[in-house]
């Protein structure tokens, strides 16, 4: 297995290195906790990889001072409120978009309307809107936000490489589901992490703590509970100190100019999903491939719509559950949100049907475990996934 | 990195020296444009940041992307550390020279004409309107922050500062103006959007008199003076609070051209609905703007 100089120069032991020695920082919050059995064996799986436990981590846990009446910020689970200059131009360019791309040319009269009620009820339903009203305008600035998302290439500065980053990536899933961070959190520290690899210099030996000052940031942006510094340095191995941690907390603020706003691939997820009236179990496997898709260095120049989308497809196609009439009519109208060109949409399901074959024998793995517990409905282990590349006329990775 | 909002723009000239720090007036080395620079200082534990400071901060950069042509543009941030305890978060604006206080000394002997003030009032609700829109309240609106510019723009500035101002103020003793507060700012309650409603109407009549209307000296002065205008508030509108309705002389409203005399017809409903003194009846940015005093001409 190759090794990198990432690696050598600065703890990530965990990972990259044989399974046995992989766990270890993990290891040693895991070695304080019980091991807990979250899937059952079958698999052939390995039972020594860390399990996320609960009881540890409530030493960090803290009320943060926010009180709603002292702030400007009055609700901030979805921070678009309405947009009122949304022009009937946009708007129309925006349907034209929508409608045009999807082979639905002779539902476009009919689709707007559906569209708009379709997206009202699932917005409602995922909490990101308290008025009607304001779907559209809301869906609308997301479609707008989405576009500062994606990046021009998927080239990385020098002398990082997407193999370094996917470890990195991995490795906060691990702290991620260690401090119950919701989902959001996690594409947010991830959207952060490519921003700030782009835009600040780092070397090498601080590569991990800017990856958790990303993660630190995202959840000061998202969550209500936020961990200790000291956590994070003890997560870390105490490579780090402390202040050297705020340190690059400012350098990362300054440097993206506390541009921290993201427009979560997830949200288009859940929304398609709910308007395809779509099973628990494909919105799990769609979950499963898109955090899979967070590991890939090439996926960082798709739209979170087309990712999302790609995701919900893929998950359809290898769960082949029985179509419906009305199942087929609600998908019709659920994938005319996916924006972009087919081949972009099949270059995505190729990759993620690709990761997704090859997910349980690699070095990064903690999304794979992650979903293959019962609660995520085994997703991650379906049988289908091993066949899925020859879905796109790949051929499966021997493993 | 941490020194460049020191090396990138270099103070011409101090142009506020009030409650909440000094506000300089710069120059961009980069593009010579003028900018104003305000600092605020935020305690940092060992935490780093405060969690409200990196939301609001995010919160006003993601609203430079609206570009609304009412609302002062941030056009740059930048955090650099002082102490342990302490980091300085320099904000920096597009620098605009006048302000409605200026603009409204200048204003010639019979003071502005309707169609100009309707104008005026229109541009800053519907700034008003796009901060309520996306959850930010200004809650010290005043003639001093609203910016009109040579074209006659107005731009609504210092929004959302106030809570990071906060901690800063405590230590200095200067007085904030009570003339645009809010009756239930006064009264200590719970306080949303209405209360820049309440701050616009101030204005509002302040732009036909060119001098304020309530110019109370304390809290309990100030009410006072709201309650000689629009008169003592019902018993079951009066909320739960520690200052009672019994510490003040039952009134009746008086009528509001009395205050103001200059005011159409339309503009006087207009007023007396931003005057409103229960919160929930005082009308939206929103709505004001569809009011017949917009329409007319």
């Amino acid at each position: 297995m190759a090794q990198t100089g990432f690696c050598d120069s600065r703890p990530l032991p965990d990972l990259h290195k044989k399974a046995e020695e992989r766990c270890a920082p993990l290891r040693t919050w895991a070695n304080s906790c019980p091991l807990k059995e979250s899937r059952t064996p079958s698999e052939g799986e390995k039972l020594g990889e860390p399990k996320y436990q609960t009881e540890q981590t409530y030493r960090w846990v803290r009320r943060l001072p926010l009180s709603a009446e002292d702030g400007i910020i009055m609700d901030y689970a979805e921070q678009n409120g309405s947009l009122h200059q949304v022009t009937g131009c946009e708007r129309k360019a925006l349907m034209d978009c929508l409608t045009g791309l999807s082979g639905l040319q002779s539902l476009t009269e009919l689709l707007p309307g559906l569209l708009h009620r379709e997206l009202e009820r699932a917005m409602s339903k995922m909490g990101l809107i308290c008025d009607r009203t304001f779907a559209w305008d809301v869906f609308t600035e997301m479609m707008r936000t989405q576009l500062r998302c994606a990046f021009p290439n998927a080239d990385l500065p020098p002398p990082f490489t997407d193999a370094m980053r996917a470890i990195l990536v991995d490795w906060l899933v691990k702290v991620h589901m260690l401090f119950h961070f919701s989902e959001e959190t996690l594409y947010l520290a991830v959207h952060l992490l490519n921003q700030s690899l782009r835009r600040i210099k780092v070397s090498i030996a601080s590569l991990q703590l800017l990856g958790m000052v990303c993660l630190f940031l995202a959840a000061k942006k998202e969550e209500c509970l936020l961990p200790e510094v000291s956590e994070l340095c003890y997560l870390m191995q105490n490579a780090y100190s402390k202040a050297q941690l705020l340190r690059m907390e400012r350098r990362v603020l300054c440097g993206l100019r506390f541009e921290l706003s993201h427009c979560p691939p997830l949200h288009f997820l859940l929304l398609t999903a709910s308007i395809a009236r779509c099973s628990d179990k494909v919105v799990l496997m769609a979950r499963y491939l898109l955090e899979l898709s967070l590991l890939e260095g090439q996926c960082v120049v798709y739209l979170p719509a087309q990712l999302a989308g790609a995701a919900v497809c893929l998950a359809r196609r290898i769960l082949q559950e029985p179509p419906t009439p009305e199942s087929e009519a609600a998908w019709c109208i659920a994938s005319s949100i996916h924006v972009g060109s087919e081949a972009s949409l099949l270059s995505i399901m190729e990759i993620m049907a690709v990761a997704a074959a090859r997910a349980d024998s690699r070095e990064t793995r903690a999304t794979f475990i992650k979903f293959s517990t019962a609660d995520t409905l085994y997703v991650s282990i379906h049988p289908g996934l091993k066949t899925a590349p020859s879905l796109y006329g790949l051929s499966s990775p021997q493993t | 990195m941490a020194q460049e909002c020191s090396l990138q723009y270099e103070p011409v000239a101090e142009i506020g020296g009030g409650a909440y720090g000094t506000v300089y007036k710069a120059r961009d080395k980069e593009s010579g444009q003028f900018v104003a620079l305000k600092s605020v200082r935020v305690q940092t534990d060992q935490n780093g940041l405060p969690l409200s400071t990196v939301r609001e901060v995010a919160l006003l950069k993601r609203m430079v992307l609206f570009d609304h042509p009412n609302v002062v543009k941030l056009m740059d941030v930048c955090a650099t550390l002082r102490t342990d305890q302490e980091t300085k978060v320099t904000l920096v604006f597009e620098h605009v020279d006048q302000d409605l206080r200026t603009y409204l000394d200048k204003a010639p002997a019979p003071g502005l004409p309707e169609g100009r003030i309707k104008d005026l009032m229109r541009q800053l609700l519907q700034g008003l309107e796009f901060l309520h829109s996306h959850l930010v309240l200004h809650r010290d609106l005043k003639p001093e922050n609203i910016l009109v510019t040579s074209r006659g723009q107005v731009k609504l500035a210092d929004f959302g500062l106030a809570r990071m101002y906060n901690c800063h103020m405590a230590l200095t003793p200067v007085v904030v103006t009570l003339w645009y507060r809010a009756p239930e700012v006064l009264l200590q309650s719970t306080y949303a959007t209405p209360v820049d409603i309440w701050s616009t109407g101030c204005i509002f009549a302040e732009v036909y008199r060119r001098k304020p209307l309530f110019c109370g000296e304390s809290e309990v002065d100030q009410l006072t003076k709201i309650f000689e205008v629009i008169g003592l508030p019902a018993e079951e509108e009066w909320p739960d609070v520690s200052i009672k309705r019994d510490n003040f002389s039952p009134q009746s409203p008086q009528p509001i051209t009395d205050f103001v005399p200059d005011i159409s017809e339309q503009g006087a409903a207009l007023l007396l609905d931003m005057l409103t003194f229960d919160p929930l009846k005082r009308i939206s940015a929103f709505k004001a703007l569809e009011h017949p005093f917009f329409q007319e001409d």
